[in-house]
């Protein structure tokens, strides 16, 4: 038991020090040292300001970490059962991206990104939006971050189904798990193996892709590194075996849709103007 | 799921009524008659089974079927579920067309093991009683026969029974798989290449390791031979463990067990089918009156079973005490047969038996406490040998399962009226009175057992084989559960755990040679994979179809594949015990009874359509498998 949790808080540990570091790294080149310790006199007025969007966001994380459970009860038990139908729908797409396309080197790079670069990708924006002088967009970011997990949920509940390495073990290695166990023992702890539709990998990245492009003004290179690594992550999730083709369609459709919304949600305070509506104005 | 042209046709037929009518009087009843008949459609069949993380084998099987149940135009959806789930939906809810499980044995099977299987009687109750809904006269009187049968005529009614079965394909028998299993080296000794590891019998001989440094080198005393045989290399090492086990076992003496199946986490009913696999730890937990081990019978809470006359036997206890400190009589032994018979214990409008231990509690019509320590058990008409398999279901506590006789009921709503509070219980801290008692569990996490000092087996009782007096020789068993089965070979490799107990697939087995500190142990088990029909439903309930369906299966290619060569082809659920196996149904390179309709794995799409269409089905032109529109 204290072994299991040593090798948890190892790739715990692991994580936090390369997810800061990272941003540490790809802060000051693409925020610049001065912008990055604004953050620190900017950063209590901030949280007073994000009030509702904070205790939007850490609402709903509570209810997935604490519901989640009894949720994977109801799906089990009234959920659509549809690994068979998915599979029928798409067939061996991610056998084939599999077979065609793995290499040593490849399975080393979409592993990482697929644990390490998608943390990175989702804490980024919090530092990178944080020190701008309007709190606008980082109010949608974090809007568009809850109503990801929340309409994930309901999804997780109606839909019940196993990703491909479950299906087709053959065909799919489960990449991620062979070249690293100790990853295995993070995912299972908060992931259940039927929670594959839609891919909330997906939907996050490229939830942060579209804020990134959105906010290419401000940040041109943040957008140059954060559009590359959420197609990265969008691909690791079918490349590792993990999620189906449809689970990636339905997480870009839900990325979409939430960014959309999280802009209809929330608008500019009085008097401020954020990078992308100065850009739309032009 | 894809229109079938057949159907599109019709549409096309009804679109263009009004204009063929009018062009011509006469010709309106013609249309008629065409329109009104109801189309044809494809066939779809749903085929259900675990997903790879819980088993690697199920889901290749049924892979494999569906690629060849496709090919000769049926569509099909393999729908993958977690064990309960699935087992819920198969045994409870009887709602499948085709599932792909496991045999819940880890004995060898007695051929009185079909009898619940396969017997008409069964068909409408749940559990791994006839969950294919067969009711053929001539299987039913095989059934019964052989178990009235004096052992000379046994045999020969046996081998009709299994050509019976063969013929009509109920299910089909497809390997019987090694039971691999990783062990690490040096902290325990007494697994058994012959012997699966998780058997409950095994779990309590082994033995701590002398010394922890020298033993890698030595083998573990792995011995091979059949079951039943004399243990050799095991010998010595029995005497030094029996004193470390009498003064009580050193600190660390923790066995660390690894599994993918999370149900024991979440239940551990020993009535409940759908939580159980072969019921190893609510053995553990829960004593029998006998056990079987091999072909021996060892006297287990009965210390003498003596016979009263042809039917019954007077069995005197042990002394023994529930986990709870209540003292264990005959009280409680005659309760658990009438029981299981009737979980409502006749306040229900019928019986609503256990839907566990259903073969064994129909072999028995009554049981009686003579006095506290003994208890007369009369059989059904079954021969002695056949009646004492009766002996080897759990005896439960009356002071805990005579509060759970009402018929089941959510916030005070009767669900359903065969359902008593006794099957959907997840009976959370079991009491019973085996050499285990539980401690604790987390669902999803582990489990922790923590051995019964006040067990019989601790004061070296009479008639109980050396290997197993003063035994367990771990003061605690953790059951830890890990997502799939690689993990599960990792943290043996990792000196996390001592074996893996859950199916071990062909990227997991590599690894294990691959560890210096892991071993390889394996044993043909006796729980064979098979093809479970549901033939309370067209097309299935047909057996010319079911025949075909078996035929669409190349075994010898699945065990290649799908177990890497850890498993044996076979024709008969009775395959890997010799002396009952019927000899036409020896499995020699092709199946003898549903031949596969091809080679090495390549199906030969032509004949197998040629099969169907000989049972009566018809093809469209474009190769699609018909079926009358439901």
């Amino acid at each position: 038991m204290i072994e299991r949790y040593a090798v948890l808080l190892s790739v715990v540990t692991y994580l936090a020090i390369s997810t800061v570091s990272l941003c540490l790294i790809v802060g000051v080149a693409t925020i610049g040292p001065g912008r990055l310790y604004r953050l620190r006199q900017n950063a209590l007025p901030r949280i007073r300001e994000l009030k509702p969007q904070i205790i939007l966001l850490v609402s709903v994380l509570l209810v997935s970490a604490v519901a989640r459970e009894r949720l994977q009860v109801v799906s089990q038990l009234y959920g659509l059962y549809l690994t068979g139908a998915i599979f029928a729908f798409e067939g061996e797409f991610v056998a084939w991206l599999q077979a065609t396309f793995a290499t040593p080197l490849r399975t080393l790079y979409f592993s990482w990104v697929y644990v390490y670069g998608y943390v990175f990708l989702l804490v980024f924006p919090f530092v990178a939006y944080g020190v701008l002088e309007e709190s606008t967009t980082l109010k949608r970011l974090m809007t568009a971050y809850a109503l990801n997990y929340a309409i994930g949920l309901v999804c997780y509940t109606v839909v019940y189904a196993h990703g491909p390495r479950n299906i087709m073990p053959d065909m799919v290695q489960p990449l991620l798990f062979t070249f690293n166990p100790d990853v295995l023992a993070l995912t299972s702890q908060i992931n259940e193996n039927t929670n594959v539709f839609p891919s909330l990998h997906t939907s996050l990245s490229v939830t942060v892709g579209l804020f990134a492009l959105l906010t290419r003004r401000e940040y041109p290179g943040w957008a140059a590194i954060a559009t590359p690594l959420a197609l990265s992550v969008v691909i690791a999730t079918m490349y590792l075996g993990i999620h189906w083709l449809v689970d990636v369609i339905a997480g870009i459709a839900l990325a979409v849709g939430c960014v959309f919304a999280s802009y209809r949600f929330i608008s500019p305070a009085a008097g401020e103007t954020t990078e992308d509506t100065a850009s739309a104005v032009e | 799921m894809t229109p079938s042209p057949a159907t599109t046709r019709r549409a096309v037929i009804a679109g263009s009524l009004a204009g063929l009518g009018t062009a011509s009087a006469g010709c309106l009843g013609r249309v008629r008659n065409i329109a009104g008949r109801e189309g044809s459609t494809q066939m779809t069949l749903d085929v259900y089974t675990t997903p790879a993380d819980a088993d690697p084998h199920g889901i290749r099987v049924a892979r494999h079927l569906e690629e060849h149940l496709r090919a000769v135009g049926i569509a099909t959806r393999v729908n993958t579920m977690a064990e309960a789930d699935l087992y819920r939906r198969v045994l409870i809810n009887q709602s499948f067309d085709i599932y792909i499980g496991q045999f819940p044995a880890h004995q060898r099977i007695d051929p009185d093991a079909l009898y619940p299987f396969c017997h008409s009687e069964f068909n409408p109750e749940p559990g791994w009683q006839n969950p294919f809904g067969i009711t053929d006269l001539t299987i039913d009187d095989l059934l019964e026969e052989q178990r009235g049968a004096t052992p000379e005529d046994r045999p020969a009614v046996v081998d009709d029974l299994q050509r019976e079965i063969a013929r009509q394909q109920p299910f089909v028998t497809v390997v019987f798989p090694d039971a691999l299993t990783a062990v690490q080296r040096g902290r325990f000794e007494g697994w058994r290449r012959d012997e699966r590891v998780s058997k409950p019998m095994r779990l309590l001989s082994l033995s701590l390791s002398g010394d922890d440094e020298g033993a890698s080198g030595t083998g573990d005393g792995e011995t091979t031979g059949d079951d039943g045989s004399e243990r050799t290399e095991e010998a010595t090492a029995e005497t030094t463990t029996e004193t470390t086990a009498v003064d009580g076992p050193s600190a660390d003496a923790t066995l660390r067990l690894v599994t993918t199946d999370p149900r024991v986490a979440e239940n551990r009913n020993p009535i409940a089918a759908e939580y159980r696999r072969d019921g190893t730890y609510t053995e553990l937990l829960y004593d029998s009156l006998i056990r079987t081990r091999g072909d021996d019978r060892i006297p287990w809470l009965a210390r003498d079973v003596s016979w009263l006359d042809e039917q019954t036997v007077r069995v005197s206890l042990r002394e023994a005490t529930w986990h709870d400190g209540e003292p264990l009589t005959a009280a409680d032994v005659a309760f658990t047969y009438a029981f299981l018979s009737d979980t409502s214990m006749g306040t229900a409008d019928a019986p609503i038996p256990a839907p566990r231990f259903r073969g064994r509690s129909t072999l028995v019509t009554g049981a009686e406490a003579v006095d506290d320590r003994t208890v007369d058990v009369t059989f059904a008409d079954a021969h002695p040998q056949v009646g004492l398999r009766a002996l080897t279901v759990p005896i439960l506590p009356e002071h805990i399962w005579s509060e759970r006789t009402e018929v089941a009921a959510i916030a005070g709503i009767e669900v359903d009226e065969q359902t008593t509070d006794a099957l959907v219980w997840d009976n959370p801290e079991p009491v019973g009175s085996g050499p285990l008692r539980f401690v604790e569990a987390s669902p999803g996490d582990r489990v922790v057992f923590a051995r019964n000092d006040d067990h019989f087996l601790d004061r070296g009782p009479e008639g109980v084989p050396a290997d197993l007096r003063g035994k367990p020789a771990f003061d605690e068993l953790l059951l830890n559960l890990v997502p799939s089965d690689i993990a599960a070979v990792e943290h043996v490799a990792d000196r996390r755990a001592d074996a893996t107990v859950s199916n071990l697939g062909p990227e997991a087995v590599p690894r294990i040679g691959r560890e210096a500190d892991a071993t390889l142990v394996s044993r043909q088990s006796s729980a064979f994979y098979h093809v479970g029909f549901n033939v309370r439903n067209e097309p299935l309930s047909n057996p010319r179809f079911r025949r075909a369906v078996a035929g669409l299966i190349d075994k010898a290619h699945v065990v290649d594949e799908a177990f890497q060569g850890y498993a044996q082809p076979a024709a008969s659920p009775l395959a890997n015990a010799d002396e009952w196996l019927a000899d036409d149904l020896r499995f020699d390179g092709r199946d003898p009874e549903t031949p596969f309709f091809g080679t090495d794995g390549a199906l030969d799409v032509e004949a197998a359509r040629e099969a169907f269409r000989e049972a009566g089905y018809r093809y469209d032109d474009e190769g699609v498998l018909l079926v009358r529109e439901p």
